[in-house]
Parts: C-alpha cells; sequence; structure tokens
C-alpha cells in the first residue's frame, strides 16, 4: 500500500518539479550548502530534487579562526581518550550559537533540534541570560556559601515559587548526577530504608551510583550499585501492557511484596524518558506508583532533567502532566541554559534529615550559575515559552504524525511540546528497531542542516527537544527535511 | 610593617599572654575594636572601588536562606558577611568594605577574584557558546585537555571534565575499581574527597558521613607529623596500609586515594616518605594510586606544580577541581591512555563537562599562573608567611603548630602545648576577631581548630604582615 502511495507521490511530485523547475537551482546536488540560498517557505509536501530550506534568520557569526575539525579531532584522541564519543562520521565543528540555531567553522547555520541535550532551555546566548552571566562574573565568580550572597537567595525563592505542595527547600548542585545522588541519599536518611526502585529504561546519571539508577545496559558499567531495582517500563509502545497502567503499578506492588523488606527507601522516575528515547509513561501510572511507594514508607522522586521548565507545554513540569506531587525533584540541564547548575527541592521535612551531619557543595549555588538561573526562569515566564512549547510541539506532533502515515519505517511519534521521540521500525507489526536506517537518516538530516539527537535502548528513535524558541517555521523545515531523507532512503 | 618590637615588651606581653592562658579559655575574650580605624594593623593599600551595592540586605539574605535553602547550610561568623564584589585577593561586603580573602573560596580562587584575563576569556566565550556537549567538536576543550596534560608527568595525558570535586573523585574510583576488578579502595582517616557516595565512603571525617551504606573503603592511620602516633616517620604508618591489605582485603585491591596536603583535615601534609612507601605497597596489591590534587595542585605549594611532587611519586591518576577555574564549576580526572580505556566498555557522558566556557577559563587560568609566576609567588610569599607565622608560634603558646606549603598554610590552636587540647573557642573568637580587622581566613581540622590559610595566589608579602600583625594583635589582646 505504501509502494502504491509512493509511486503516486513521486508521479505527482514530478509533475509539480516539472512546473517549478524555473525556480530552482538545477546544477546544485541535492545536498549543497543551502543556507546562502535564499530561503522560501516550505510546503507540506517535500520536493523530491529540491532539499528544503531553513527558515530565515537575521544573524551573522563572527569569523572562525580556530582549529579545523581535524585538528581538535586528533587533539580529543590524544588528549581526551576514546571513550569520549562523538555524533556523526565526520562530527561536525560547532563554534557559535544563536537561539535555535548553530554554526560549524565555515560559518554554515544549522537548526539545533537537540539544544545540546535538552539543555539550551531558552536559546544559545539569548541576550538576557548572557547579560546577567557577565555582569555577574564582572563582579563575582565565586565565594561559597560561607558567606552570604543574594544571587542564591532570589534564585532559590524563584525556583520554590514555581514548585506545588510544600517542596520549597532547594539545594544547587552542578549536575543532573549530583542532583540525583542528593536525592537518593536524602531519600535512604529520611526513611531509614535501602532499596531504591526505578524503571527500566530510565537515565537518571553517569557517577557510580546513579548507574545503579540508571536501567539501560549501555551506560551501565559493571559494578556494585547497592539495594536498587528496575521495574517494567510502563512503555504504551513497547511496553507488554500497552498503555494499561494498572497492570504496570502492580508490578511495583509486585516488586515491593516479594523483592524488598516490604520497606523502601523510594521510588524515581523520568515522566518522560529522555536518553530511553522520549518514553511517556503510560497516563495514569504515576498517580497509582506514588500511593504504592507511600505506602512502603518510601519518598517519590521526580527527575526534570530534561521535561521541567515548561519544555512539556502543557504544564511547567514533567510529573504534572501526570497529574502527582513528588516529594523530592531534581532538576539540572535547561535550568542554567547550559550553564553547570542542578538543584534538589524538597520538604522542610526532609530537608531536615541533611541536618544530621555536614553536607557541602563547594560550587554549588555560586553567584555567576544562580543569576544565570535565575534569568531563565525570568525569560520562561515574560517570553510565555511554555505555551510556545505547547503550540509549536503540537504542530509540529501533527506534522510528524502525518510524515508517520507517509513513512512506514516511523513505528511512533510521541512526547509532548517540545520533547518529542521518532521511533523508526523496519517492521511495524514487530517493532524491529530500524538501527541502520537511523544512522542514515541521522547523517542525512545533518547534512540538510538539521542536528537531531538520538536514543533509545537500540538507537534508533530521534529525539526532538530544542532550544523552547523553536517556531514553526522550523518545526516545517524539520519535518520536510525528514520526509526529503526518508523518501531518500 | 611591624616585625621588630623591643625586647623588654615582648618579654612583658608574653608574661601577660601566660597568665591569661592559665585563666579558663572557657571564657571568650572580650571583642577587639570592630573596624580598621587608626588602631591596629591596617590592611595594604588597593587600587579599586567596587560598584555600590544596592542588593538585599545581609538580613534579608539570611531570611530567604532559612527559608529557601538548607537547614544545614552554614556561615563562618557570628554575624555573617554579605560578599558582593571581588578582585584579586581582596573581597568587598555590601557596604563597599575590603577584606584580605586569606581562604580563597576554599583553596578555589588561584589567580584572584574577576582576574581580567580570566574574566575576558569566560566572557568572550560565553557571547560565542556556552554549551553543545562533546557530541559535537570545539577547540576549547581539546586545547584545554592538551595544555592540562602537558603539566603532567610520566604518561597521565587523557582527561576526562567534570563539574566538581566529587565527581572527579567519583569518577576515578570507578575507573580504578573498573580496571582492576576489584572493589577495596583505602583512603587516609581524616581526609576529604567528596560529598557523593562512594566519595562519601573515601572521606574520612564523621561530620561528613551520613548513615548510609559506603561500602569497600578502608581508612588507613593519618601520617599527621602533629598529632600521629609515629610523628613524621612516613614508612611506621605505610606499614598501615600493608596491614590493611593484608587481613583487610583479598590481598589484591583496587586502589589508594589520597590528599598531598589534607585540606578540610587542616592542612596536614602527609609524613614525609609515606606516599612513596605506600604507592609501592599499593602496586604490589595491583592498585592504582589516585592524588586528590583539588586543593594542593595548580601551584599552590609553591614548591612544584602538583602536591604529589613534594612527596616524589608518580600517580596512576590525578583528580582536580577548585582552583582548576579560578572558581567557575569545573572539575578533572587525569590518567593513563591504558587506564582510560577501561571506560570504553561502556558510554561514559557528561552533559556539562568540558562545555566551552569553563574550559576555555581552565586554559586562561594555566596561562595566567604561568605569566604572572603564581608559583613562584606562592612559594615566596608563602615561605615568608610561614616563617612569620612560625614566629607568633614561639610567641603564643595558644599556637600549638604551623605547617603546610607555599599558600597553602595551616595554624592549629592549642589549649595545652604538651597535650595538644584543641582550642575551638579560641579559634571561633579569633576568626571573628580576624574578619573585624578585615582577614577572612578559613577553619578545619577533625577538631575545627584549625586556621586554613589559602589565599588566592596573587598574595603578597604584605598582605602576609597585614594577616599576621592581625592575629597577633588578637591574640595579645585575649
Amino acid at each position: 500500500m505504501a509502494m502504491l502511495q509512493r509511486r503516486i507521490l513521486k508521479s505527482t511530485l514530478e509533475e509539480a518539479k516539472a512546473r517549478f523547475n524555473f525556480n530552482c537551482y538545477p546544477l546544485l546536488p541535492p545536498c549543497a550548502s543551502f543556507s546562502t540560498l535564499p530561503s522560501s517557505s516550505t510546503t507540506a509536501t517535500a520536493h523530491d530534487d529540491v532539499p528544503p530550506q531553513l527558515p530565515p534568520f537575521d544573524y551573522q557569526p563572527k569569523p572562525y579562526n580556530g582549529p579545523s575539525a581535524d585538528e581538535i579531532l586528533a587533539k580529543r584522541k590524544r588528549f581526551l581518550g576514546p571513550s569520549l564519543f562523538y555524533y556523526y562520521q565526520k562530527p561536525l565543528n560547532i563554534v557559535e550559537g544563536k537561539m535555535q540555531y548553530l554554526y560549524d567553522e565555515s560559518g554554515r547555520r544549522y537548526l539545533d533540534a537537540f539544544a545540546g541535550i535538552v539543555t539550551v532551555s531558552c536559546g544559545h546566548c539569548h541576550p538576557e541570560i548572557l547579560n546577567a552571566i557577565v555582569e555577574q562574573s564582572k563582579l563575582l565568580q565565586h565565594a561559597t556559601t560561607i558567606y552570604l550572597h543574594h544571587a542564591i537567595a532570589d534564585f532559590a525563592e524563584a525556583l520554590a515559587s514555581k514548585m506545588p505542595g510544600n517542596l520549597k527547600v532547594v539545594y544547587f548542585v552542578n549536575s543532573g548526577s549530583e542532583a540525583n545522588e542528593l536525592a537518593m541519599l536524602m531519600a535512604r536518611l529520611y526513611t531509614g530504608s535501602l532499596g531504591m526502585i526505578s524503571l527500566r529504561n530510565a537515565y537518571h546519571g553517569g557517577s557510580s551510583s546513579t548507574i545503579g539508577l540508571t536501567a539501560l545496559n549501555t551506560w551501565k558499567y559493571p559494578i556494585p550499585e547497592g539495594e536498587i531495582h528496575h521495574v517494567m517500563n510502563p512503555d504504551p509502545f513497547r511496553g507488554v501492557f500497552g498503555s494499561d497502567a494498572t497492570r504496570y503499578a502492580k508490578e511495583v506492588q509486585d516488586h515491593i511484596e516479594y523483592g524488598t523488606s516490604g520497606k523502601v527507601a523510594g521510588f524515581i522516575a523520568e515522566t518522560i524518558q529522555g536518553v530511553g528515547g522520549a518514553v511517556e509513561l503510560a497516563p495514569g501510572y504515576l498517580k497509582q506508583v506514588y500511593d504504592i511507594v507511600r505506602k512502603a514508607g518510601g519518598v517519590c522522586i521526580a527527575d526534570e532533567v530534561q521535561t521541567g521548565f515548561g519544555r512539556t507545554g502543557s504544564h511547567y513540569w514533567g510529573f504534572e502532566t501526570q497529574g502527582v506531587i513528588p516529594d523530592i525533584v531534581t532538576m539540572a540541564k535547561g535550568i542554567g541554559n547550559g550553564l553547570p547548575l542542578g538543584a534538589v527541592v524538597t520538604t522542610p521535612e526532609i530537608a531536615s534529615v541533611m541536618a544530621q551531619k555536614i553536607q557541602f557543595n563547594t560550587f554549588g549555588g555560586n553567584p555567576v550559575c544562580s543569576a544565570g538561573g535565575l534569568a531563565v526562569l525570568r525569560v520562561i515566564d515574560r517570553e510565555k515559552r511554555q505555551a510556545h512549547c505547547a503550540d509549536v510541539g503540537s504542530h509540529l506532533i501533527g506534522r510528524l504524525r502525518s510524515l508517520q502515515d507517509k513513512h512506514d519505517i516511523i513505528g511512533d511519534v510521541r512526547g509532548r511540546g517540545l520533547m518529542v521521540g521518532i521511533e523508526l521500525v523496519t517492521d511495524r507489526k514487530e517493532k524491529t528497531p530500524a538501527k541502520a536506517e537511523t544512522a542514515i537518516l541521522f547523517e542525512k538530516m545533518r547534512e540538510l542542516g538539521v542536528l537531531v539527537g538520538k536514543g533509545g535502548l537500540h538507537g534508533n528513535v530521534f529525539r526532538i527537544k530544542p532550544p523552547m524558541c523553536f517556531s514553526k517555521d522550523d518545526a516545517d523545515f524539520l519535518v520536510d527535511a525528514l520526509d526529503y531523507a526518508m523518501s531518500k532512503l | 610593617m611591624q616585625r621588630f618590637t623591643p625586647a623588654r615588651r615582648l618579654l612583658s606581653e608574653f608574661k601577660c599572654s601566660l597568665r591569661r592562658q592559665r585563666r579558663c579559655f572557657s571564657q571568650v575574650a572580650p571583642n577587639v575594636v570592630d573596624n580598621n580605624d587608626g588602631f591596629g594593623p591596617k590592611i595594604p593599600s588597593f587600587d579599586y572601588s567596587p560598584p555600590p551595592y544596592t542588593g538585599p540586605s545581609a538580613d534579608e539574605i539570611l531570611s530567604k536562606r532559612k527559608e529557601y535553602l538548607s537547614p544545614a547550610m552554614f556561615t563562618l561568623y557570628s554575624k555573617p558577611l554579605n560578599i558582593v564584589d571581588g578582585r584579586m585577593q581582596y573581597l568587598f561586603d555590601d557596604k563597599g568594605r575590603r577584606y584580605l580573602d586569606a581562604f580563597g573560596g576554599i583553596a578555589t580562587v588561584c589567580c584572584g577574584h574577576c582576574h581580567p584575563d580570566v574574566v575576558e576569556a569566560i566572557v568572550n566565550q560565553t557571547k560565542r557558546l556556552q554549551h553543545s556537549t562533546i557530541l559535537y567538536l570545539n577547540h576549547a576543550i581539546a586545547d584545554f585537555a592538551e595544555a592540562l596534560a602537558n603539566k603532567l608527568p610520566g604518561n597521565l595525558k587523557v582527561v576526562f571534565f567534570t563539574n566538581s570535586g566529587t565527581e572527579a573523585n567519583e569518577l576515578a574510583m570507578m575507573i580504578a575499581r573498573l580496571y582492576t576488578g576489584c572493589h577495596d579502595i583505602i583512603s587516609v582517616r581524616n581526609a576529604y574527597h567528596g560529598n557523593a557516595s562512594g566519595t562519601m565512603g573515601a572521606t574520612a571525617q564523621s561530620i561528613w558521613k551520613f548513615n548510609v551504606i559506603q561500602s569497600g573503603v578502608h581508612h588507613a592511620v593519618n601520617p599527621d607529623p602533629y598529632r600521629g602516633v609515629f610523628g613524621s616517620d612516613g614508612e611506621k604508618y605505610a606499614r598501615d596500609v600493608e596491614d590493611l591489605i593484608q587481613f583487610g582485603t583479598s590481598g589484591n585491591i583496587a586502589g589508594f586515594i589520597s590528599e598531598a596536603i589534607q585540606g578540610v583535615g587542616g592542612i596536614i601534609e602527609l609524613a614525609p616518605g609515606y606516599l612513596p612507601a605506600v604507592y609501592s605497597t599499593i602496586k604490589k596489591a595491583g592498585g592504582l594510586c589516585i592524588a586528590d590534587e583539588v586543593q594542593a595542585g595548580f601551584a599552590r605549594t609553591g614548591s612544584h606544580f602538583w602536591g604529589f611532587e613534594n612527596h616524589g611519586v608518580v600517580p596512576d591518576i590525578v583528580t582536580m577541581a577548585k582552583g582548576i577555574g579560578n572558581g567557575i564549576p569545573l572539575g578533572a580526572v587525569v590518567t593513563t591512555p591504558e587506564i582510560a580505556a577501561v571506560l570504553t566498555r561502556r558510554s561514559y557522558f557528561n552533559t556539562f563537562g568540558g562545555n566551552p566556557v569553563c574550559t576555555t577559563a581552565g586554559l586562561a587560568v594555566l596561562k595566567v599562573i604561568e605569566k604572572e609566576k603564581l608559583q613562584e609567588n606562592a612559594f615566596v610569599v608563602g615561605t615568608y608567611l610561614k616563617e612569620r607565622l612560625t614566629a607568633l608560634k614561639d610567641k603564643y603558646e595558644l599556637i600549638g603548630d604551623v605547617r603546610g606549603r607555599g599558600l597553602m598554610l595551616g595554624v592549629e590552636l592549642v589549649s595545652d602545648e604538651k597535650l595538644k587540647t584543641p582550642a575551638k573557642l579560641e579559634t571561633l573568637h579569633i576568626m571573628d576577631q580576624m574578619k573585624e580587622m578585615g582577614v577572612l581566613v578559613g577553619k578545619g581540622g577533625f577538631y575545627g581548630n584549625v586556621f586554613r590559610i589559602t589565599p588566592p595566589l596573587c598574595f603578597t608579602k604584605e598582605d602576609a604582615d597585614f594577616l599576621v600583625d592581625a592575629m597577633d594583635h588578637i591574640i595579645a589582646r585575649m
């Protein structure tokens, strides 16, 4: 059926090509550097021979006089070790960024649909955030919290005001891993129990103990992890129970009853799994599980490292999409638009257990990162980024679903707001991961000027999580590029 | 510069202080003057005026901290300082008053607060690209890794960037365990290595250890020349490490981690001969030697760039943070290509680690250290400062020990020289008074009775004089 559709489409497009030929540049090969071509508004259907074009953008990057990609790669291999992997066969030398675009060493512009892994939330070098960082860097970079400084207090207050319930004590750290480590420590101290529960396919960090919470073998080194168990993933696309949250929740109940003393320290989950491939937990899951975990004396931790700060569009925090209020919330990535910053927010009651001993974070809450973080919160509010994510996100998902009707290789389109995943399969029934095809399309997208992310255990999911200033035109360009690339597979 | 006082006055002062020390010191002495105007030593001159501060007051900040930040968050003084501006080795409070920063944001600000070269590098890079991750190339991380590797001896030339010292030590411990296939790690009592699960285990002071599982770490007797049972005999202490391995482990271990000079532990320099002997033992047990250079690294010890160099050893893994970026959140682990390969078995990734802004700052820091000869300055000024502090120790029984190297110095206060009873209250009092006089020092040691002096490395002899004179002035009046 799809073959027939494709043939019809092809002949239609060929007709269209004949009509449009005089407008195009037929001498240029399909994958030329087209950022210098005058941009034209894209249409819903991709033209077979002419690749879609980047939306226009009024900005000139600075000329780059630094080392070339090859020189950098050679140094990386020598001084940064073989475990430091990179994207693309011919890795990209990214030298500058502006809002939702990145520039390589030749000044070519790319649509950044991955935001440095869901991290550049407001946009590269967003002027207001830049100003906050620069001004504070000139005054005071670092002194530690042994002295007072207003930036950390103001930022903590602003962050706490975004939280529901009694979540209002903030701990600042330097990364998501540090945040989740701290959350785990709090859970164990508060409950007096050891057992932690996380979801299969989760990613919570790369440090030696958050590796225990992470549940994807690619990221797990063979080291002792302590009392951590992974329960069935409430994955609507691949999960054995589909979207039946109750069945998945029962798994948690069973684990507690058979696999623990009956009491646990805590449960941690991302509302939309990031590294795991933008998998949104089956609706209603968290409500039931939070109940079960709390009855077993455990605390509920929401990992908002990727889903937080308005990205889901419908809500500010990912956990709000499931209608729950956690006991501890961890965040990083988008919190500082790229600044090395993380945070843990919890209730005064849980925070009080941390007062038993001293825990100190030298860099945590430093004036520059706090000033940057506060600027991020203000920008998100003032520029109505959350509503924007809902708007553009639904447009993007809508267009991707249409694309799914067109290309069999798209097994699933999922997500919310600007946290979207596209899973590629070679067989829609078997859902066989289309690993090779994903890799090829990934490269093709880069050639076309779109930088996406990749995820899922089998590396067959495109992760679309751009800076939240991503526009509808950007979305159209992305979908058209994907369409174009898929048509050429 | 007060350096020599007439002998008679010195003697009468000494007698007075002796008499006072025989009294009960649990009574804290009355406050000395609370400002520096025309009484007592004066802060060296400095040509910089901070912009006027119009932000929230200290009280407003304190109340927000109480409400929105950790209840365990502490400040250093009875009346906490609101620090709003910094320039080189000085900090400014909300009233524009200048203080000598002899603590360096905990041995972190090495080039000086808002050092122009470092700020310029940070600002320029931030305007270009803050973050994209190492999934794409960027020259900043490569250039900095190369420059850093060039500062290390042997085959230590593969760098992993993290965001803190804790992350660096956690990674180092994981690497050692993966490389050797063993779990046991030995650290030294009184050490501080971090606050996450693995590093909390390696950290060895009860106040920093929560009641959670910390497995696979054994703590060796501290080779503490001042309080340790074997004095300065490094090799005798090293035997404890041998015993730990022979009796407490399978005989093969993952590794050993130590600071060359314990920072949080009170500026305790490991007894000479300890590290070479221990490193030999560890290697025999198949383990890796990890040098925690978070505080002692980056020219601070003056005589060498790295703390471990003072002990004549070459570690297998070196961890760093704090001074590496002059205050920017950055950490690093450096090891050999052979050991580094162990992480290729799976994927290790650090989202923020190695970002363009922090690595650009790191490279700027290395350049400043070299250009301004900060290592040499640390040596010269540090030696001078230690001499003056030692003279002060001879003057007052309250000072039990003066130790350290370069601009990593400690002054331990005791109420009984023989018993070495920690003078905790006196330490708090003097620290508070030092602040009133305009000097900010740090505190450490298991008993909280050690002044930690770890200023920015641009600290001068005049600054050293001011610090010592202030301390002298205060103790004399106790």
